[in-house]
């Protein structure tokens, strides 16, 4: 179909104003956390359920691929529209729709900011648990389709253990309800399948999550060390003793040192590595917690442990954390994050091989990451238009995945697998596991019309990645 | 695609060897499902041995029914058709285990029983605490996605299970997820097969994450005498910091049952059960402000002291079983948290006027409800019961399920109720993984 008559009849259907085609306009959504790669023919803005069908049937009556974007702050490419086709933003699609504090549940559209919700009901004592760092800007919607986490989440689980309910336009235009305001609904926990999808099997256009009362009390604790191994000792430690802090972040001194410069959180300039924990929960609770996280951190050689003493305080350490990704944008052209997942008890190990990897390919990698669930953020500083650079930075990241899959963890713990890490899957999972995968895809979105080419590679590829190359050549 | 039957047994054997198979009929009428009496129960000892049994069926196209201890086989509709029993119990292995990381991997076969004293030496559990209590396996618990009143404080399996392995009817072993606590690498068919009743696979192996145990825990029983006074008194408690373990709201014929005790005069009509867990800070604050909650809604409270009250929880949670010596139907409502003490009310209001017995347990905060009815003229206005529970439980936003039917009345109306607008998708995912049909045929919602 022609560009213009695509337009046309977009617009026919939506109103102009919910169409986006002129290439300074299509710019915009070429992209999203992780690259660039092109931009999609049109962008449109549905307002609500009846519109996605309609964009939906008109996609299937012309052949044309949709992909489905929330604020394009995902890090593995899984909203960019790389074959281009129509692009499906959600930013009119903000609504609240309904807030129900008795049975603790919201019902809202994807487009709502995550933030937001929390917003809505926090000063009647209530929030929305999953975090992400981007929780200012991304949207409930895409947190449904990466399976979002958080710092947070440690204690109260990812985005999957908040979502009780969907509706899912699929790609035929037929609107299915899944779960609902209760758990445990008769039939299949389709809405467990859906959440982390990746917009691969249908898109969302309702959720009903969870909502938590906030804690009675929270004590936030820095704790400064020396060594980079006192530090990941100390998050085993803390683990195996069953002090499940409602956050246990990690910040290596070479990332703290430029996050200090750029925020003046606080973190000491001189050292190998914080840790920022948070308990929360009944008072009791806490303040017992907090001693006993003390002086585990006393025992593996802390240099000293600061507690907050304000709500300024503690805003102060998190403030740190949560702009840490900008502030090494200040110090490097460019980045690469990685979202490895390993078990807690190996991570000493595992950062010493992440220096070592670092050292062994020239490429300067800072951690910052969620120690309390083993879930590892190394970021890597390159300058893109550096080629040989950028080989060698993707060549690290894959050797660091590679490793993770050897301890027996996984390559993606919240960010997606996307475009990025979808020619590691054959590493991960076997054939016959990825051949299910693909069958139900093939349930909801048999002719790959949905977000295609993301989550899952094809079968041939499998075989000769597996043949190749190890898991470290292939990002 | 028929078999002579005597070729099955043989066939069979050569799979799992001699001593797993069993096809006399009075071992197999044991393990009856739904009135149906199977001709074979095959019990694998590994893995790959479940795979080829499923592929053998398969091809061969016998029915097979995937057990565990048996403790859950009275739910879902009567099975259309029951050839294989298929005993995962000698899959009772410790797989992976690492206390440090709060992490486990374990066959589907080992017992809740002998997982948790296994944890209990390094302090830890596996906070699920199921009806068929210790015997019930992780595969079977998985499976039917079974939860107890710990749910309250810990979620269900779908919170806890990090990832699992399963045999498919291809006779295949996939895989799904992991053993670290956080992974969104691939679709999550952990989700899709916990609750699926073994219509969809077989679970042979869990990944589970695991929790401390809490230092101390106590019972408080606090006795409102009307609805609404239960309804305050769990806003309260929800509305606190206190965070419990467990809370059950039990009608007087549910706590006469669970005592065993006859229905003495001027007993109070209503019982809310409060386990709060911690150490002993929190426990004596928890203490002080129960009874202080209660008395601001005009409600009397007292501790059960342990072990007694440890004995009454394991009772309780064992709701289905508190009926096995009569003919009772046993319903479970899940509902929108808030609506518990409304359904159990509104129940309780219908068995009186149909002149029959009705013991309610409802897990306020959690929103799941387990209604016991039993007496004389119940097999004449069951049918009446269940469709009016139903639409109640569906008027309030929620669904009931059927958990165990009145014997005359098996298989005569739907277990499940509807699944909505989601049950053409749900159909074609059992096509995919189950293309012949072999699994719990006809079990399932929808007729799956």
């Amino acid at each position: 179909m022609k560009l213009t008559a695509m337009v046309r009849e977009l617009e026919r259907l939506l109103g102009r104003e919910a169409v986006l085609w002129r290439p300074e306009d299509l710019m915009l959504y070429e992209y999203d956390g992780l690259s660039s790669l092109r931009a999609p023919d049109v962008v449109v803005f549905p307002r609500n359920t009846e519109d996605v069908v309609r964009i939906v049937k008109f996609a299937a009556s012309e052949r044309l691929v949709v992909v489905p974007r929330g604020a394009g702050t995902g890090l593995s490419g899984g909203s960019v529209p790389w074959q281009g086709g129509i692009l499906l933003a959600f930013a009119r699609m903000k609504d609240i729709l309904e807030i129900d504090l008795e049975n603790q549940r919201a019902r809202v559209q994807p487009g709502v900011v995550n933030l937001d919700l929390s917003l809505a009901v926090s000063d009647a004592g209530y929030y929305y648990a999953p975090d992400p760092s981007s929780q200012k800007a991304c949207t409930l919607g895409g947190n449904v389709a990466e399976n979002a986490g958080g710092p947070h989440t440690l204690l109260y689980g990812v985005t999957t253990n908040h979502v009780l309910g969907l509706e899912v336009v699929l790609p035929n235009g037929e609107v299915i309800h899944t779960g609902g305001k209760f758990w445990d609904a008769p039939g299949y926990d389709l809405t467990g399948v859906f959440v982390g999808s990746e917009g691969t099997l249908g898109i969302v256009t309702e959720i009903t999550v969870r909502l938590l009362r906030k804690a009675e009390a929270v004590a936030t604790l820095l704790a400064v060390y020396d060594r980079i191994l006192d530090a990941t000792r100390t998050v085993a430690a803390l683990t195996a003793r069953g002090i499940t802090p409602a956050a246990l972040e990690m910040i290596d001194g070479f990332t703290l040192r430029a996050i200090e410069e750029a925020t003046h959180a606080g973190y000491p300039m001189d050292s190998a590595a914080v840790l920022l924990l948070e308990v929360e929960g009944m008072r009791e609770a806490v303040e017992e917690n907090a001693l006993h996280i003390e002086s585990v951190c006393q025992e593996n050689k802390a240099r000293y442990v600061r507690r907050a003493k304000s709500s300024e305080e503690r805003d102060l350490f998190w403030k740190g954390r949560k702009n840490a990704f900008g502030a090494l944008g200040r110090i490097s052209p460019s980045y690469y994050v990685q979202d490895g997942v390993i078990p807690r008890t190996r991570l000493p190990e595992m950062l010493e091989f992440i220096e070592q990897v670092g050292a062994n390919y020239g490429v300067k990698i800072g951690n910052i990451f969620h120690a309390g669930d083993g879930n590892l953020h190394p970021i890597i500083l390159f300058d893109p238009r550096d080629e040989d650079e950028s080989r060698r930075v993707r060549a690290a990241a894959g050797e660091i995945l590679a490793k993770c899959i050897d301890m027996g963890g996984s390559i993606t713990g919240e960010h997606g697998v996307g475009l990025e890490k979808i020619n590691l899957m054959p590493f991960l999972f076997s054939d016959d596991d990825l051949e299910m995968m693909r069958k139900i895809k093939a349930v909801f979105n048999p002719e790959e019309r949905f977000n295609p080419g993301k989550v899952l590679p094809t079968s041939k590829m499998c075989g000769e990645l597996r043949a190749n190359v190890s898991p470290g050549g292939v990002l | 695609m028929t078999t002579a039957t005597a070729s099955v047994p043989s066939s069979l054997t050569a799979i799992v060897g001699d001593s797993q198979v069993v096809s006399d009929p009075r071992a197999c009428a044991a393990a009856a499902a739904g009135g149906r009496v199977p001709q074979h129960i095959v019990e694998p000892s590994g893995s790959e041995n479940v795979a080829a049994v499923l592929k053998f069926c398969a091809d061969h196209d016998l029915a097979v029914i995937p057990r565990g201890s048996g403790t859950k086989l009275a739910l879902g509709n009567p099975p259309r058709r029951y050839n294989v029993a298929l005993s995962l119990r000698q899959l009772n292995q410790v797989w992976h285990y690492e206390a440090a990381d709060l992490t486990i991997t374990v066959g589907a076969g080992m017992k809740l029983g002998d997982l948790q004293e296994f944890l209990g030496r390094d302090g830890l559990w596996f906070p699920l605490d199921p009806s068929g209590g210790a015997s019930a396996t992780i595969g079977g618990i998985l499976a039917t996605n079974a939860s107890g009143p710990l749910r309250l404080r810990h979620g269900a399996a779908r919170d806890m299970v990090l990832g699992m392995k399963v045999a498919t009817t291809e006779g295949k072993l996939i895989k799904s997820g992991g053993r670290v606590v956080k992974n969104v690498a691939g679709y999550d068919l952990s989700k899709l097969l916990i609750g699926s009743y073994g219509t969809l696979g077989v679970i042979v192996e869990a990944s589970l994450k695991l929790f401390p145990r809490p230092a101390g825990r106590a019972t408080w029983v606090l006795e409102p005498g009307t609805f609404e006074a239960a309804r305050d008194l769990r806003r309260r408690i929800l509305n606190s910091p206190l965070d419990p373990l467990r809370m059950v709201l039990l009608n007087r014929r549910a706590s006469s049952r669970l005592q065993n005790a006859g229905e003495a005069e001027g007993e109070h009509s209503l019982e809310l059960w409060v386990e709060v867990g911690g150490p002993s800070p929190v426990l004596e604050r928890c203490a002080r402000e129960l009874v202080e909650m209660g008395r601001s809604v005009g409600v009397q409270g007292h501790r059960l002291i342990e072990p007694a009250a440890e004995n009454y929880w394991r009772r309780l949670i064992d709701f289905p079983a508190l009926w096995e010596d009569f003919d009772a139907l046993v319903l479970k409502s899940t509902l929108p948290t808030a609506t518990c003490e409304q359904f159990l009310s509104l129940a309780q209001q219908g068995a009186e006027r149909e002149r029959v017995n009705l013991a309610g347990m409802v897990q306020p905060g959690v929103g799941i409800a387990h209604l016991g009815l039993w007496g004389e003229t119940l097999a004449s206005v069951a049918e009446r019961q269940v469709t009016d529970l139903r639409k109640a439980a569906e008027d309030l936003g929620g669904a009931l399920v059927v958990e165990r039917y009145l014997k005359d009345f098996n298989g005569k109306w739907d277990v499940w109720g509807s699944a909505g607008d989601s049950v053409e998708s749900m159909r074609k995912m059992k096509a995919v993984w189950d293309p012949r049909g072999i699994l719990a045929p006809g079990r399932f919602v929808g007729g799956i």
